[in-house]
């Protein structure tokens, strides 16, 4: 058990359980604040990938902006566990079945699969996922999409001062 | 057993760095408040603190011991462990800004070379935007947590200038990166160290201007103070508060500043460059010796800065506030950085 | 390449000339104008001509196939702007955006029409997808019309976040993005698990998009409750473009049989459901506007043929059946929209005071159920015939046409309303424009009724 190994098990059951923890969570403004544990913990692992750049990134889109902009509509519509909705037992029943079906084959498959063994994440070395190395490849190879999300973006930009803007 | 091999000297080593950067920070915040109180007197032309050790000295100390004893309240009806968490986050994040900071060249000490840096990653700046972007949430949470109308508003107000500024400041930084090709903050200061080089604030007025503004806002310091502006907005995001997690805040606010000022230092007036001096000259601990000295001094300027404009300007209007963060700032600082995009494309042709 | 660059520029020019021109008609003109701009680029790349030159590094493959559709897509929005302007400047304040937001969608349907790589299909999808959010929620005084955004919005986010899972799962497994590399016949007939999955979910968010069943539900209240103008958009030039991102995708999974999923299969349940579900409830809708949103899924029930049997005859069929169904739901939206009441009486007596409208409408009511000498009919015909040409699934054919029987029943609900009910049949103020359009758009439609090599034989000339 290298260090490197202990911070990967580490990061993964802090993820795994936040993440159970948002859907858990009766206020929802303690389920934005475990989303934020997720993000953290996603993050600690693009870093034992050496991808700093994605890994701070992470942090500054997600956590530090997206999820701040949820807090403030939680927060001014004044959502807490007396107003979450009381959902159907059944309904929550059946939901946790599905999807609990549906992770049991993924899981089966994927442990039973051919093409996962012997394809394990090389932790702590190589370089893609360092600033130069990205930008490089945004900019050259894969600069026809980055460009035309461009036009995304816009149409997004848009479509929020159309949907914002008073009659 | 593999678990635990690496090399603990630098461990150590790093450790005691942590240990003496967060306590000089702590003690410059604390003399800090010492400071704005001698300013303030100094430019409304009064005495100021002088009752505690000689010119005052001891006040910072008073002040601390005060905050210390006054009873604590948790109101009833707030989330106790968030109503916690709001101010640890506070001076969390605030501290945490220090760990990509050079604070001097480097110093040899028993035959090891110590780095005056907690950690020199490559993405340096970005680190601390994350950090910085993080510390909303010791607003935002002590808001919401203390169940309170007028601390919710001033929280939502205060993130919301926050993450407004941010833009304008990451977008003014974008220039300077274009210039430096480097994030790392060490690699920003070497190049302005190198001979030839002059201060990137030569090369990047404007973004200098912009992040200046900025980095006011983001310290919710006057003329942008509305999140805790006491007399005509009930207070801030603290009104709850009391004896040491409102002193949490009011010293998260310090050292927000006394870091604002480092990075202003480091990005534009060349870090621990000490102006016509060729450090390589001297041996290497007293050219960093110095060099700490010359950031520190440089570091005081902006503080008085700070200081200087809180007592000279009044407070912004929230309307004014915004305008000014979207409508002037964001495209200045766009307009900056197309134009020193074309310049470097042409001198570069 | 000319049409997505273009139209993403024009899309900004209606932009900007929503700040200096004030007169809604003008820049109805101006879309118009630059509709036709872009259609003749796009033509004219079809024969070799092109703009600009971009290197792609193998994200987009502009053959006939994709440029052929991006020309129906951009027509029919011609005509849908022709026919239909007036309405979209009816429905709110901003004009000018709505063009834009439909430059936006047409540089999507472009993108998607072309792809070769997953990538571009993600891009593609969501530039066609965000605007039509906003359209939907465009009439904001409507609480329909903001509750059907905001379910649009939510469905459509979830769709893309499988669809999102289903790329990453696909290149773990294959460490590229490119569907070329994802129709080697080795690895569609192979057994990498992660890959199957990958395709699975892709399969899922493709469904939805072109609203399958069982992935269906989002529609009628989107379809319902958008402006008409937006649904009409909606339910022709989008849909048919996410088909053609289909077939483009599922490509060899259809023409080779993998060991592990029987891809025909599933394809066969999808089909069958969407027929069912969609033809089944038309039946008894009440709204003229909700029975549209539900023969919208059972025509697309017909169009998921074209995916199942992935023959040549399939992609002349797919092209030749958006063109047609598209054309004829343009017009009977066009329609609808001068109609003061949208359910089955508002149709009562319409030939009497407008037998213009009346007959028109006729004419696209027919080619939507598919009735010989109208293009429907053709369209239906070749998604049938290439079934058969696979030489299997006959009874899937059988199917079919008991549906196709089903769906004249409330096809013809109308034009019995309109021509054998008394009532008044109470329009807007008709133009004489409109009427000039619509009995061009008529003639259109005979017309590939009768020589439907007009737009096939495109594919190859």
């Amino acid at each position: 058990m290298s260090i490197t190994v202990v911070l990967f098990w580490f990061l993964t059951a802090l993820a795994l359980l936040s993440a159970i923890m948002v859907l858990l969570s009766k206020n929802p403004v303690h389920s934005v604040l475990w989303l934020i544990v997720v993000f953290f913990a996603i993050s600690g692992h693009y870093i034992l990938l050496n991808a700093q750049f994605l890994a701070i990134v992470n942090l500054i889109v997600y956590a530090g902006a997206i999820m701040v902009l949820f807090l403030f509509v939680i927060m001014l519509m004044n959502l807490n566990a007396e107003t979450e909705p009381q959902k159907n037992t059944w309904l929550k029943l059946a939901g946790a079945i599905s999807g609990g079906s549906l992770l049991l084959i993924l899981v089966s498959v994927i442990r039973s699969a051919t093409d996962m063994t012997g394809r394990t994440a090389q932790v702590g070395e190589g370089n893609i996922g360092l600033i130069s190395n990205l930008g490089k490849a945004l900019f050259s190879e894969y600069v026809v999409p980055f460009e035309i999300s461009s036009v995304l973006f816009l149409s997004a930009m848009v479509g929020a001062v159309v949907i914002g803007k008073k009659d | 057993m593999t678990l635990l091999a690496f090399d603990w000297i630098l461990l150590i080593e790093k450790f005691v760095l942590i240990a003496i950067i967060v306590s000089v920070s702590l003690v410059i915040a604390m003399y800090e408040t010492y400071a704005e109180r001698k300013v303030a007197a100094f430019l409304q032309d009064r005495p100021g603190p002088n009752r505690a050790g000689p010119f005052g000295m001891l006040q910072p100390l008073a002040d601390g011991l005060k905050l210390f004893m006054k009873e604590e309240i948790i109101p009833n009806t707030s989330n106790k462990f968030l109503f916690i968490l709001g101010p640890c986050l506070a001076m969390l994040t605030a501290m945490m800004t220090c760990a990509v900071i050079p604070w001097g060249s480097h110093l040899e000490l028993f035959g090891r070379h110590i780095d005056l840096q907690i950690a020199d990653i490559n993405i340096g700046i970005l680190y601390v935007f994350g950090v910085v972007s993080m510390g909303v949430y010791g607003i935002m949470i002590g808001g919401w947590a203390s169940n309170n109308k007028f601390s919710l508003i001033a929280a939502l107000r205060g993130a919301s200038q926050v993450i407004s500024y941010e833009l304008a400041m990451g977008l003014s930084l974008i220039a300077l990166l274009m210039l430096t090709g480097s994030l790392s903050l060490r690699t920003i200061v070497d190049q302005q160290m190198a001979p030839g080089h002059l201060w990137n604030i030569v090369y990047q007025p404007l973004g200098f201007l912009i992040f200046l503004v900025c980095a006011f806002a983001e310290c919710n310091r006057t003329p942008f103070d509305l999140p805790e502006a006491e007399n005509e907005l009930n207070f801030g995001y603290h009104q709850e508060y009391s004896s040491m997690k409102l002193g949490f805040y009011l010293f998260a606010e310090y050292i927000n500043m006394f870091i604002s000022s480092v990075i202003m230092a480091t990005l534009f007036f060349g870090g621990y460059d000490i102006p016509f001096l060729d450090e390589s000259t001297l041996n290497p601990n007293v050219a960093a010796l110095l060099g700490g000295a010359a950031l520190f001094l440089k570091v005081v300027f902006f503080i008085f800065l700070f200081m200087w404009v809180r007592w000279t300007v009044p407070r912004f209007r929230y309307d004014q506030l915004m305008d000014l963060g979207w409508k002037k700032l964001i495209p200045l600082a766009l307009a900056n950085m197309v134009v020193t995009g074309a310049v470097i494309l042409w001198l570069k042709k | 390449m000319n049409a997505i660059i273009l139209s993403a520029i024009l899309g900004v020019i209606m932009m900007f000339s929503g700040i200096w021109v004030n007169n809604k008609a003008t820049l109805r003109w101006i879309a118009l104008a630059g509709l036709l701009v872009l259609l003749i680029s796009n033509i004219a790349e079809m024969y070799g001509y092109r703009i600009w030159n971009v290197n792609v590094h193998n994200m987009l493959y502009f053959d006939r196939f994709g440029l052929l559709f991006n020309s129906v897509a951009i027509g029919s929005t011609f005509i849908f702007v022709a026919l239909s302007g007036s309405d979209i400047n009816r429905v709110g304040k901003y004009a000018a955006e709505y063009y834009t937001l439909i430059f936006f969608v047409l540089t999507g349907i472009t993108i998607i029409s072309v792809y070769t790589s997953l990538l571009m299909l993600f891009l593609g999808i969501e530039i066609m997808s965000i605007p039509l959010y906003i359209l939907t929620g465009s009439d904001k005084r409507n609480l329909k019309s903001n509750e059907a955004s905001l379910k649009y919005f939510l469905m459509g986010a979830f769709s893309t976040g499988l669809m999102l899972m289903g790329i990453t799962l696909i290149y773990g497994a294959t460490g590229s993005f490119s569907i070329e590399v994802l129709n080697n016949p080795a690895i569609a007939q192979g057994v990498s698990f992660l890959e199957i999955t990958g395709m699975l979910f892709l399969l899922v968010s493709m469904a939805f998009k072109v609203s399958a069943a069982p992935f269906h539900f989002w529609t009628p209240d989107v379809y319902d409750g958008a402006p008409g103008v937006f649904t009409s958009f909606m339910a022709t030039v989008v849909k048919a473009a996410a088909f053609i991102a289909f077939v483009k995708l599922f490509d060899a999974r259809m023409s080779y049989s993998s060991a592990v999923v029987d891809w025909k299969m599933l394809l066969c349940i999808l089909i069958i459901a969407t027929l069912l579900i969609g033809n089944i409830t038309a039946v008894f809708q009440q709204s003229v506007k909700r029975m549209l949103a539900y023969s919208s899924i059972a025509q697309a029930g017909f169009m998921l043929f074209a995916v199942f049997s992935m023959n040549e005859m399939a992609k002349e069929g797919i092209i030749f059946y958006a063109v047609s169904y598209s054309l004829a739901t343009i017009g009977v939206f066009a329609v609808l929209l001068k109609m003061k009441d949208f359910t089955f009486e508002g149709y009562n007596g319409l030939a009497k005071s407008q037998p213009v409208l009346a007959f028109a409408n006729t004419v696209f009511l027919l080619s939507l159920a598919g009735i010989p000498l109208t293009a429907g009919f053709f369209a239906k015909y070749f998604m049938l015939a290439s079934v058969i040409q696979t030489g299997h699934y006959l009874w899937m054919v059988i199917v079919a046409v008991l549906f196709a029987a089903v769906s004249v029943y409330y096809y013809f609900r109308v034009i019995q309303a309109m021509y054998f009910k008394t009532g008044e049949g109470e329009t807007e103020n008709i133009h004489p424009g409109f009427k000039t359009g619509l009995i061009i758009l008529t003639v259109i439609i005979i017309l590939l009724g009768v020589a439907p090599n007009l737009i096939i034989n495109f594919l190859y000339f």
